[in-house]
């Protein structure tokens, strides 16, 4: 029997790595019908399976890469995939999405979704074609970089359409922000997924296929598919999808230095005097060769540069993003562009987690420059601001965990917690994720999706751009007339737990679709219509025509990825900013003075989300009418639901 | 755009608004499938990351075409548009059209084992619509639009050293 709805392929493997077994299953019903895909599956799949007691860099845990309905199924932009696993880093909820062609890939393979567990006593790689998967020898791939295993891989099986997720020397080593690098130059690179696969001596999953994904009622589907795509040529975003197509995300160092939101020396402020040199005009003037896309998309945010020659010469490759150049340029005093790509680009090689590992090369050249490490801890390296040389070494010595390079690749929270002393008030983390490229001193709703995302400070599970930007026609219509004018306030903490509620609960379902940021976060083209339009003629889930089952999907993402956190210790005390960002007035810049008013939001995101304001813990009720009966029992046994 | 019954008409790519998005394959095997399968498409986005060398290939429609010269079953032939295409019942799957086209222009449809070809859609090719860059056109198949094909693949000839790329 064929699975039941369309838009998936219908099979999810699993594999026991330790025994060497692959085993195919057919998708399960209730989790497209309840989790959609992506996020949503993989938090049904840990929540079952891994807990308190799963070490994450041992065989117990749990590694999942996983598709959506949407991937592959020509909606743009959709060529995206994830990974979810217990991360390494912050020892609670990971998952990390990625953009490319491996996700469409491993759905004309024949697999939604692989479920990885177990240790294999030897290097390998899992390799998927047309509905058959196999384990495959990758001693020679091993200690290799990952644009040379990638294409080892492809040579292997004389298939050049074959799209590889790779490990490279710093996932191997267990660097715990070890990313998985997919398609070349795109990574899956935040939460330290790469570190589990070294630790299940995993290098890579590759898939190629010529299975079809087929559509509950194609005319239709491509119908709805076209007025969606129609959306994106509203006269609202031209400007934004310009940006994007001529300079990617690179543009917004600009657009962010100007409000003042740009972290800078180790996050002490929010304006970066030197940003035009690591900008998107220096980018496009000097390095810049190409644009490119992912699998359908027609954004095309991604750019291919090169640097010709000088001590950092390198590539053709695919450019750095908005947050690499900002954690190795900005963030560390380096208005050195090259360098800057530079790094980018060997962390892709070496897959490490850009921002992770140029956000603890600035906490350690704050503690340099406080003298709490000195050239006796670093073997001789001068750790000043903006010394390339030492930062590309450092680079190096991570993956490589050699030297000092031992302390950065445990990344800042146990990094300071390793050197102890005043080292961590320095460190900018919240729940041991280091904060990517914002400032919430600068974007009073930033520290609030800081605080509460589930993976730790970034933004990508909530950030708002609709105050950043000032969309009014989207804030009227979203949240209605009479909040507008607090809510287009970036510096007013009024009605941000509410939006972002709201848009936790939309990207919830972006990243179980799975769909990209762009065209949702920014600029704010999708919203929830937009699944109620697709999803049903792709899949036949009748039930997804219905605005209540849709926002109730969303909001039981949210509250079972949650309920994980719980389990492992995460309650109101953790959600929270580091004092630098906290309490510390932005001392320079346009948005200087700033300070997040955050117990305020939290108190008004907690209520919105049905949870208790003084633990975080949601109220039983919440989760019952979210058919997470099950989930509620288990917190209640443990004393982690809301008091009533 | 040129529309007659005879359509005597072209694709030419830009290959320097390609992106590699591959949306193109997406449209073309949803409208000659139904379905989204990509290795069914008859225009096939080659890359090759390494390199940095996206190349877009399709049918060129050629005036003498060398596939159906190579064809042993005389399997492919104009259509009543003058459109080049494969018959379905006569093909063999023997591979030899793909062999003898230098273009990358035809290929096998995994699941028939059958050479696959664009049919320019019956004259409103959905690739062209499907392309966010306008990297695809349609043209009449006269100077003009040769010259047009050839100037898509400037950016390969560099790329190969072939042309001398500015500094």
């Amino acid at each position: 029997m064929p699975f039941r709805y369309k838009g998936y392929a219908g099979h999810y493997l699993e594999v026991d790595l330790t025994k060497g077994k692959v085993n195919t299953r057919e998708m399960q019903e209730e989790w497209a019908r309840l989790y959609l895909g992506g996020s949503g599956v993989s938090a049904r799949i840990l929540w079952e399976r891994t807990g308190p007691q799963t070490e994450p860099l041992s065989p117990d845990n749990v590694l999942v890469a996983a598709t959506g309905p949407l991937t592959g199924a020509m909606f743009s932009p959709s060529g995206r995939m994830m990974f979810a696993s217990k991360s390494p880093l912050t020892g609670i909820w990971a998952e990390s999405h990625v953009g490319g062609f491996l996700g469409p890939e491993m759905k004309y393979a024949g697999f939604d979704l692989v479920i990885l567990h177990g240790r294999s006593p030897k290097p390998v790689y899992l390799f998927l074609n047309d509905g058959r998967a196999e384990l495959c020898d990758a001693t020679q791939l091993w200690g290799r970089e990952t644009n040379v295993a990638a294409t080892m891989i492809r040579e292997e099986h004389r298939d050049p359409s074959t799209e590889v997720a790779v490990i490279g020397p710093a996932g191997e080593n267990q660097v715990l922000f070890g990313s998985i690098t997919v398609d070349f130059y795109r990574a899956a690179g935040r939460t330290g997924l790469g570190a589990v696969m070294g630790s299940k001596n995993l290098k890579a999953i590759a898939a190629t296929g010529s299975l079809a994904v087929e559509a509950h009622d194609m005319d239709k589907y491509l119908q709805a598919n076209e007025q969606e795509m129609a959306k994106l040529s509203d006269p609202l975003w031209t400007e934004s999808i310009a940006s994007l197509r001529k300079y990617g995300t690179t543009g917004l160092v600009t657009m962010i230095n100007e409000i003042g939101r740009l972290p800078t020396k180790n996050h002490w402020t929010g304006y970066y005097e030197h940003a035009d040199d690591i900008g998107p005009e220096a980018i496009s003037k000097q390095y810049r060769i190409a644009q490119e896309a992912c699998y359908g998309c027609a954004i095309g945010c991604k750019y291919i540069f090169r640097v010709k020659d000088g001590p950092f010469a390198i590539g053709p490759a695919g450019g750095s993003e908005y947050e690499s150049i900002m954690a190795f340029g900005s963030n560390c005093l380096n208005n050195d562009l090259a360098s800057v790509l530079y790094m980018g680009t060997r962390c892709d090689l070496l897959g490490m987690d850009t921002i992770s590992c140029g956000k603890t090369i600035g906490f350690l050249m704050e503690l340099w420059e406080k003298g709490i490490l000195t050239s006796k801890d670093t073997g001789g390296l001068d750790l000043s601001w903006g010394n390339t040389e030492s930062m590309a070494k450092l680079v190096e010595m991570a993956a490589k965990r050699e030297g000092i390079g031992e302390l950065l690749a445990l990344g800042t929270r146990k990094a300071a917690e390793r050197i102890g002393g005043d080292a961590p008030m320095y460190a900018i983390h919240s729940k041991g994720l280091e904060a990517s490229g914002q400032d919430p001193r600068a974007h009073q709703s930033v520290g609030l999706t800081y605080a509460i995302n589930v993976r730790g400070a970034d933004h990508l599970r909530s950030l708002s751009s609709l105050e950043e930007l000032g969309y009014p026609e989207v804030i009227i219509k979203r949240f209605g007339k009479e909040k507008y004018e607090e809510i287009k306030k970036i510096t007013s903490p009024v009605y941000k737990g509410e939006v972002i509620k709201d848009i936790e609960d939309l990207y919830a379902l972006v990243d179980s679709a799975v769909i990209c940021k762009y065209g949702t976060m920014w600029p704010p083209v999708y919203y929830f219509e937009t699944f109620i339009n697709v999803i049903p003629p792709l899949t036949g889930m009748d039930e997804w025509s219905s605005m209540k089952f849709v926002r109730e999907a969303a909001e039981r993402i949210c509250h079972l990825r949650r309920a994980y956190n719980h389990r492992l210790g995460i309650t109101r005390k953790q959600e929270t900013l580091p004092k630098r960002l906290l309490s510390d007035p932005m001392p320079t810049g346009p948005a200087k003075g700033g300070l997040p008013d955050l117990d305020y939001m939290l108190d008004e995101y907690y209520t919105k989300r049905g949870c208790d304001l003084k633990t975080g813990f949601p109220k039983k009720e919440t989760l019952v009418r979210l058919k997470l009966d099950a989930v509620a029992g288990d917190l209640e046994s443990r004393g982690l639901l809301a008091s009533n | 755009m040129e529309n007659s019954v005879h359509l005597n008409s072209i694709l030419a790519i830009d290959i320097k608004r390609c992106t590699g998005c591959r949306n193109c394959e997406l449209a073309c095997s949803a409208a000659h499938t139904g379905t989204f399968n990509p290795r069914r498409s008859r225009v096939q986005v080659l890359k090759d990351e390494v390199r940095n060398i996206i190349l877009p290939v399709v049918c060129l429609q050629c005036e003498k075409p060398l596939c159906a010269g190579s064809c042993p079953t005389l399997a492919i032939a104009k259509n009543s548009k003058d459109i080049l295409v494969v018959d379905d019942e006569l093909c063999i799957g023997c591979k030899d059209c793909m062999a003898a086209c230098i273009y990358g222009g035809i290929v096998m449809d995994p699941p028939t084992g059958r050479a696959i070809k664009c049919d320019l859609c019956q004259g409103d090719p959905v690739c062209v619509k499907a392309c966010p860059y306008a990297a695809i056109v349609m043209l009449p198949a006269k100077p003009d639009g040769a010259r047009e094909r050839y100037g898509g693949i400037e950016t390969l000839s560099s790329s190969y050293g072939l042309v001398k790329e500015e500094a």
